[in-house]
Order: C-alpha cells, then sequence, then structure tokens
C-alpha cells in the first residue's frame, strides 16, 4: 500500500513539473525578441504576409492562450488552418512544426530509434566500463594501474565532446578507416550495420560519461572495502573476490545506479554534440535545428519531451533504488 | 510583344543572411551545346548521386519553397521556364513546360504561354494550363507561405487573395484552353520570365494536393520523383519515367537514381570528400567548404582538383543608415567609403578565395554590368581623405552602433570594420544580436536602433533588378523590406521604375547600370567584397560546374563517370 501512494504521489507531481516546464519553455520563447513568423513569410516579405503568417501559426494569441492550446491538444489533437486545407495535428499532439511541416509527434517518433540505439549502447557500455575501471583502481589503490585509470578518467571529463568526436572520426573513420564515418543505418535494415555504424559514436560517449562512473566507483568502493561489514566478512574467511563482487559492489552500486538514471534520462532526449558530428538525425539533432530555425512549436515539443523523459527516470531510479536498498522501503 | 529567349533579368534578391542559402542554390553551367538548339548533348547516363547537405529535411512543396531553379527541386519539378548554364559562365532563361519564356502584350503587363506537347506528370497525366494555374494559386494560401513570393504582388488582385482552399479562384491568371496561360499584371514587368522559373510557376495537379504532405511526396514533372524518404537521414530520387528528355533543354539526367544525405555536419562533409573513398566518389557537396578545410585542401593536389570556386558572386556591404543623426550627410558616408579597410575585411572574410574586392553594387555576371570606382583608393582606404571629408562635413564624433548577427565570422568581419574606421577618428561600438533579432532590427520598425550593419546580398535571379530594387527602393524600407540602409531618393525610385517595365533586355540592362551609379554617388552602402563559394565533389561527379550567376553548381546536369 505503502508502495501504491509513493507512486501515486510521484505520479501527481509529476504532471505538475511537466505543466510548469511547458509553461516555462513558453514563456522563455515569447520574451525573446525574435519572430517566428519571420522565416515562415517568405521573400520578399510585407506586413500583410507576416502577419497572415503570424496568425496561420496561432502566434497572434496571447502565450496563455498558446500555451493552453498546447496542453489540451495533448489529449484532443490539433487543426491548423482553414477548412479545405486544414492540417490536423492528432491526439497526442505536441505540436506542429510550421518549418519542417510535420507534427512534432511524428517527428518525436521518427528520431526515437536513433537516439535510443545511440544512448542505450554507450549507457551500458560505459556502466560496464566506469565501474569496472573503479573496481580495479579501489583494488589496486596507489598503483600505477589506478593512476592510469584515474588520469585517463580526468581525461574524460575534461574533453570536450565534439573534440573526441571529430578526432574519433579522423583517427577511426579516415586515418586507419576501421569504422564507417558517419551516418545511421537502421536496425531493421541491417542489425550488423547498426552496430557498427554505432561503434564509433558509442565509444565517444563512453568515454566522456565512464570517467565520471569510474572516480565514484572508486570513492565508494574505498570506503565500502574500509568497512566493518567488509571486515566481518574477510574474517570469516570469504574470498576476496567474493567480498569485492557481493559484498561491497552491491552498496556501491546504490549512488551509481541514482546517478546512472538520470544520465541515461538526459541522454535520451538527445545526444546533441554526439549526433551533429555523427550526422545522426536524433532528438538532438532535431532540437538543434529547431533552435537554428526558431522553430518554437518543435522547440517546446522536444524540451517538454526531455523533460518527460527525466521525470520518468527519475521515478524509476526512485524505484529501483527500493529493490537494490531494503532500508529505503522500509 | 517581346520574345525574351535570351533576356536575363529579375527581381530577386536573396539576402545572405545564412539559412536562405541552405539548400537550394546550384548551378552548373557545363554544358557547351547553344540553349537554341533545344536538348543539350547527352550527359554520361547512370549511377547513384550522392549529395551531402547540412539542411535536416527537403521542402518539395513549390508553394512554401525559396529553391534556386537549378537545385534540389529543380531535379523533381519543372516549371514554365528554367535556367540554362553556359560555358562561358552566363546563365538565361530557357522555356521549361512552356514553349517560349513567354510573349508580352499590352506594353509588358500581360504575358501569354504555351505548354509543350509531352509533359506530363510522374502517373503519365498530361500537365494543363489549369494545374500550372493551380500551383500558383495556392502559393496564395495562409496555410502555405513561406515561398518566394515576387509574384503575389505583381499579379492583379494578389494583394486581395487567399488561395484556392476556399473556392476561389485568381482570375488575373487566365486559361483560355488546356495549353494556354495567360497572366495578368498590375504594371508592367520585364523580368516576368524569370518569375515563372520560380518554384510556384510549376504544376499542382488539384486531387493530389494535400497541404501537410505535399511537403514530402510531391507529384513528380521532372526527371526525377521521390521514391524514399528516412525523415532528418536522407531522400531517395528515381527516374520518372513519364519524363521525356526531348521535351527539357535545362536538365540531362545522367545519375539513375539521386541520394541526399541530410543533416551532415559541414567539417565532416568536406574531410570524407577530400578521402574520397567508396560512394563518397560519387557524392558532392551542397554545403560551402568551411575555411579550415579550404586550408586543407591548398596542400592535398588531389583534392584541390575537385574542389570548385565560384566567380565572385554575393556583394558583401556595409549599409549606412541613412537616417541616422549625421549619417544623413553625404559627405560623411563619403569618408566611410575611404575609412573602411576592405582588405582587411576581405582577410576576415578567408583571403583572396572568400572574394574579390568590390567597388560597385551590380554584381558580376549580371547582363549590363558596367565596372567602376567612385572613390578610388588602397584596398586598404585613405583614411586621411576621409578625415578631410570629415572635417569639412563638421562630423561631431559619436559612437556608431554597428549592428550585426552574433555568429563568429560575423563578429571577425565587424572588427575588420572597427578597425579601419578607427583610422579615420570615428569610433565604432560593435553590437551583436542573435540572427532573427538581427533580421528584425534591420528589416522591421523604424531603424532607430543602428548606424551601420553587414549584410550580403545574391539576386534570386540573374538581373541587375534584383540587385538594385530590393535594396535601394525606397518602398523597401522596413516592413521586412531589406533596404537596410533606409536609403530613399525619388530620382532612383523613378528610375528603377522605369528599368523594372522596361521589356526590352538591353534598354533595361542601361537603365540600370544608370540607377547603379546614381545610387553610388550617394554612397548608402560600402561594396566590399563580392564573395565566392568553394564546393568540393568526388572524383566520378562530372560536369559539376558553378556559372558567374548564382555562385552554386547546377545540380540538373551533374552526371558520373561510369
Amino acid at each position: 500500500m505503502n508502495a501504491l501512494r509513493f507512486v501515486g504521489t510521484r505520479l501527481t507531481s509529476m504532471v505538475f513539473v511537466l505543466l510548469a516546464v511547458s509553461l516555462l519553455t513558453y514563456a522563455i520563447f515569447v520574451l525573446l525578441p525574435a519572430d517566428p513568423a519571420q522565416l515562415a513569410c517568405g521573400r520578399p516579405c510585407t506586413p500583410e504576409r507576416l502577419e497572415t503568417a503570424r496568425a496561420f501559426m496561432g502566434l497572434d494569441q496571447n502565450f496563455l492562450v498558446q500555451w493552453w492550446n498546447f496542453v489540451t491538444g495533448i489529449f484532443t489533437g490539433r487543426t491548423f488552418g482553414s477548412a479545405g486545407a486544414e492540417i490536423t495535428c492528432p491526439a497526442p499532439c505536441l505540436g506542429y512544426s510550421f518549418v519542417l511541416r510535420q507534427p512534432v509527434t511524428d517527428l518525436i517518433v521518427g528520431r526515437l530509434p536513433v537516439t535510443f540505439s545511440i544512448a542505450l549502447g554507450a549507457a551500458v557500455l560505459w556502466l560496464l566500463a566506469g565501474v569496472a575501471a573503479g573496481v580495479v583502481a579501489a583494488v589496486r589503490r596507489g598503483t600505477t594501474v589506478d593512476r592510469a585509470i584515474m588520469v585517463t578518467a580526468i581525461t574524460g571529463v575534461s574533453a570536450p565532446s565534439y573534440l573526441v568526436g571529430l578526432l574519433g572520426i579522423l583517427l577511426f573513420g579516415f586515418t586507419l578507416d576501421m569504422v564507417p564515418v558517419n551516418g545511421y543505418v537502421p536496425f531493421t535494415t541491417s542489425p550488423v550495420d547498426w552496430a557498427w555504424h554505432l561503434v564509433l559514436p558509442w565509444c565517444v560517449l563512453a568515454f566522456l560519461s565512464a570517467a565520471i562512473y569510474a572516480r565514484l566507483t572508486r570513492a565508494q568502493m574505498l570506503d565500502a572495502l574500509g568497512s566493518e561489514y567488509v571486515r566481518t566478512a574477510r574474517a570469516k574467511g570469504i574470498t576476496e573476490r567474493r567480498v569485492v563482487t557481493r559484498h561491497a559492489l552491491r552498496n556501491v552500486m546504490v549512488p551509481v545506479v541514482t546517478l546512472f538514471g538520470l544520465d541515461l534520462g538526459v541522454l535520451l532526449g538527445g545526444t546533441v554534440i554526439t549526433e551533429k558530428v555523427f550526422s545522426m538525425a536524433g532528438l538532438g539533432a532535431l532540437l538543434l535545428d529547431a533552435v537554428g530555425n526558431t522553430d518554437v512549436p518543435l522547440l517546446v515539443g522536444v524540451t517538454f519531451f526531455s523533460a518527460a523523459l527525466i521525470v520518468v527516470a527519475n521515478l524509476l531510479v526512485d524505484v529501483v533504488y527500493g529493490v537494490m536498498d531494503p532500508r529505503v522501503r522500509a | 510583344m517581346t520574345r525574351n529567349t535570351t533576356r536575363r533579368r529579375s527581381v530577386g534578391a536573396v539576402s545572405a543572411a545564412a539559412a536562405l542559402a541552405l539548400v537550394l542554390t546550384a548551378c552548373g553551367a557545363n554544358d557547351k551545346d547553344d540553349s537554341a538548339t533545344g536538348s543539350p548533348a547527352a550527359a554520361q547516363q547512370g549511377g547513384t548521386l550522392h549529395i551531402l547537405t547540412s539542411a535536416p529535411s527537403i521542402n518539395w512543396d513549390p508553394a512554401t519553397s525559396q529553391n534556386l531553379a537549378i537545385t534540389t527541386l529543380g531535379l523533381v519539378e519543372r516549371r514554365l521556364t528554367a535556367w540554362q548554364t553556359n560555358s562561358d559562365g552566363s546563365t538565361e532563361v530557357v522555356p521549361d513546360l512552356a514553349t517560349d519564356t513567354g510573349t508580352a502584350s499590352d506594353d509588358g503587363k500581360t504575358w501569354t504561354y504555351t505548354l509543350k506537347d509531352g509533359v506530363a506528370f510522374e502517373d503519365g497525366t498530361p500537365i494543363t494550363s489549369q494545374d500550372v494555374k493551380y500551383s500558383v494559386e495556392r502559393s496564395f494560401a495562409p496555410e502555405l507561405t513561406g515561398g518566394l513570393s515576387y509574384h503575389k504582388s505583381l499579379l492583379t488582385g494578389g494583394d486581395d487573395y487567399a488561395g484556392p482552399y476556399d473556392g476561389k479562384t485568381l482570375d488575373s491568371i487566365e486559361t483560355p484552353d488546356d495549353k494556354t496561360i495567360v497572366f495578368h499584371l498590375d504594371s508592367a514587368y520585364g523580368d516576368w520570365p524569370w518569375i515563372v522559373s520560380m518554384p510556384a510557376f510549376g504544376a499542382v495537379p488539384e486531387d493530389k494536393d494535400d497541404v501537410s504532405t505535399y511537403t514530402t511526396t510531391p507529384v513528380a514533372t521532372g526527371p526525377y520523383k521521390v521514391a524514399d524518404t528516412q525523415e532528418g537521414t536522407s531522400v531517395t530520387l528515381e527516374r520518372n519515367d513519364a519524363w521525356d528528355q526531348s521535351t527539357d533543354e535545362a536538365r540531362t539526367a545522367g545519375p539513375d537514381s539521386v541520394v541526399f544525405e541530410l543533416g551532415q555536419d559541414e567539417s565532416v562533409v568536406a574531410q570524407r570528400l577530400i578521402a574520397d573513398a567508396g560512394d563518397d566518389q560519387n557524392a558532392f557537396g551542397a554545403t560551402f567548404v568551411p575555411a579550415a578545410q579550404l586550408a586543407q585542401v591548398q596542400n592535398d593536389a588531389n583534392a584541390k582538383e575537385r574542389l570548385v570556386t565560384s566567380g565572385p558572386g554575393a556583394l558583401a556591404y556595409l549599409a549606412i543608415n541613412t537616417e541616422a543623426e549625421g549619417l544623413d550627410d553625404v559627405k560623411v558616408r563619403e569618408a566611410l567609403q575611404y575609412a573602411v579597410d576592405k582588405q582587411a575585411f576581405q582577410v576576415a572574410s578567408g583571403g583572396a578565395i572568400a572574394g574579390d574586392l568590390a567597388t560597385m553594387l551590380i554584381t558580376p555576371g549580371i547582363p549590363g554590368r558596367e565596372e567602376y570606382d567612385l572613390y578610388p583608393a588602397e584596398p586598404s582606404g585613405d583614411p586621411d581623405k576621409a578625415k578631410d571629408l570629415l572635417a569639412d562635413a563638421g562630423w561631431k564624433d559619436r559612437p556608431l552602433r554597428l549592428v550585426v548577427p552574433d555568429d563568429a565570422p560575423t563578429r571577425a568581419k565587424a572588427e575588420a570594420i572597427e578597425q579601419g574606421l578607427k583610422r579615420a577618428g570615428l569610433t565604432v561600438k560593435i553590437v551583436t544580436q542573435p540572427a532573427e533579432v538581427w533580421t528584425q532590427t534591420v528589416t522591421q520598425g523604424d531603424g532607430s536602433k543602428y548606424d551601420l550593419t553587414l549584410s550580403s546580398w545574391q539576386p534570386d535571379f540573374p538581373s541587375a533588378n534584383g540587385n538594385i530594387q530590393p535594396l535601394f527602393a525606397s518602398s523597401q524600407i522596413g516592413d521586412g523590406g531589406y533596404n537596410l540602409s533606409r536609403y530613399s531618393n525619388a530620382d532612383v525610385d523613378a528610375l528603377i521604375e522605369q528599368a523594372t517595365q522596361e521589356t526590352d533586355t538591353d534598354a533595361a540592362a542601361a537603365l540600370w547600370a544608370q540607377a547603379d551609379r546614381a545610387i553610388g554617388l550617394d554612397a548608402p552602402v560600402v561594396p566590399l567584397i563580392y564573395t565566392k563559394n568553394s564546393f568540393l565533389h568526388g572524383s566520378k561527379v562530372q560536369n559539376f560546374e558553378i556559372p558567374d550567376f548564382p555562385a552554386y553548381p547546377n545540380y540538373l546536369k551533374v552526371s558520373l563517370a561510369p
């Protein structure tokens, strides 16, 4: 019962957070002096035509009305334009991109496979690599191995992803010719090509993020290895390997999973730079193009979706937390 | 009554404000045939051409597109007229769906076209004049704004027309029979043959029109049809069997299919084309080669052979707000002509490969252009002469606000201007704004928020009209117009009107040259450089050429080596 109430409360607060996010996003773009209708006006642009474009895009309305239309559109769908030439955006409608002339929901759904492919692959890779490196570094504390891992980690944390991506393409793509330079192949077209094209972006993203996990795991692991229960376990004669993997690591994983859930949520909202460098049309690339085009409906829609992912990730982390750490459930 | 087979003028102009240039431009001048003889020499057939572009999508809807006639949309959608790019670098307007480039009557206010026999939609249905009329009409619909809109103010009744979707038709377009279409204009317009080369003057079958899907699934009239679209990733074109080469003198349709790779990073595109491996041998980049890769190509003999740099194209200029305090004095504006360091500006733009120094307004490649320099000085300017002029004018030093879009290349150029003016004792305050905000500051409102700005301009079609009218007619001040100098001179306006209405090509060209000089004497802008665009292509790409105008390759004639 407690668990149900816990989830219920979280769900309610989720709805309010999302409403606030959408309102805030709208407000920010209304406060900007740029006029999205300018780009939809054509050339040459007369004041009458600008007004027509503004009315069609719904920009002539108060921004609270625009926002309310957005919220209700999620449940009921929306229609733009006059009869005979109307454009429909079926529910759940997250807005309509007048630049790309497609419903935002369709655009997001179309790009999810790309972003998910990049994010999930990279996440698995960095979690494994980061945790493994952290454990090794902790167990071999003070040795050359430890120092080498930590120096690599600091490099990864500090390196700009744009640079690492381009260097990766230059080295492994052009010079060594080991992997494809860029582009995305759908999993359904060819699973092998799909993975082959994704190897480099996975590695680049993992290199950048694994560092944080390695450092976190190392610190937590050192803490755990020095604790009373580990000493007890050792005293009972359990092998060191078992002490590390069964006893210490399980506790170390609690903060790691918290961080992982949030990072993954953020990443699923779009890996902007990585997608751009590797010319992969995911959510991040979509968001970047929306910014470049002052495509407000698309910006609001994608931002809203990303926020929803993070909120959901938060919820999942809390639930998993309970599974991993019985004390939370109590 | 004038036949306009060799006419080359027009009215549009493209601001260089970055986004516009994106997908649409490219012209290749490669074939050696005389355009009057009909079909061009057969190009090598076969292969898959890859076009690498940074654009995230292709908008195929002719009503909302700003494509130049020789780029993307031209592969799929024909118009009444097309652009022929010749080996001598010239670009001329030639018949496309129509049998000629237009017959003027009623002193240039009425233009009549006859459709060719044998032109059809991809399903084999013959194209009728009603299909063309419908295509033009739908461009007036509020649901379909955003395209090239020159015709909307020219056609009689256009200002009050809101498209065909509520059942109304535009009466100034007549279709007396299936082959004939007649346009009635408010006033004579000599460049009309260029206007009907714009996307909206194609053909759209009413029964296949859906405003929400036409942008991705157009009905083809050209040599290719859209076969597959992977949103954000690629668009694949395949041959349209209903297209007949013998009716088309502007397209060679060499490749069997064309694949647009979308959303590509410019640097990576350039690297791929330099490496020239696999499919990339059959590819070209639709985006300019970035400065870093331009430098790299200079040291790579193989890649250098595949780099094509246009001739001098768009005019980059410093606009002086002629309504601003002090700048309303022509002596002060003359002083600015001498104070600016054009050489430094050229260096900031990327050096000699980025453009040639400019002295006048009409851009190279435009018929009737006469070259002259009203304010002769060293490339780095003449600060002493500027100081004298400023002293004569009694200039009271005040900081000049140079408002520019906020990106690194533009900031570098703005600093080059600032340094130059400083030598003559002028103080410049650089104000950067996000691109869209900058557009509004300089094209909307009363213009009180800037003294100087940097811009560049390439006409939407190759006529001096396209250079002069949008930038210097007093009707183009504010309200979205590109008269950034807010320049108003009744004599010049009269000259522009006279030249616009002139249907004789040579007479019109002479009038435009006269207007150019008259404006130059008022010094509302400082011409800086004529910018050059560089493109890379793979080793199997043939007939990849760039005419004098526009500074883009002609997609319609590119072919592939076997």
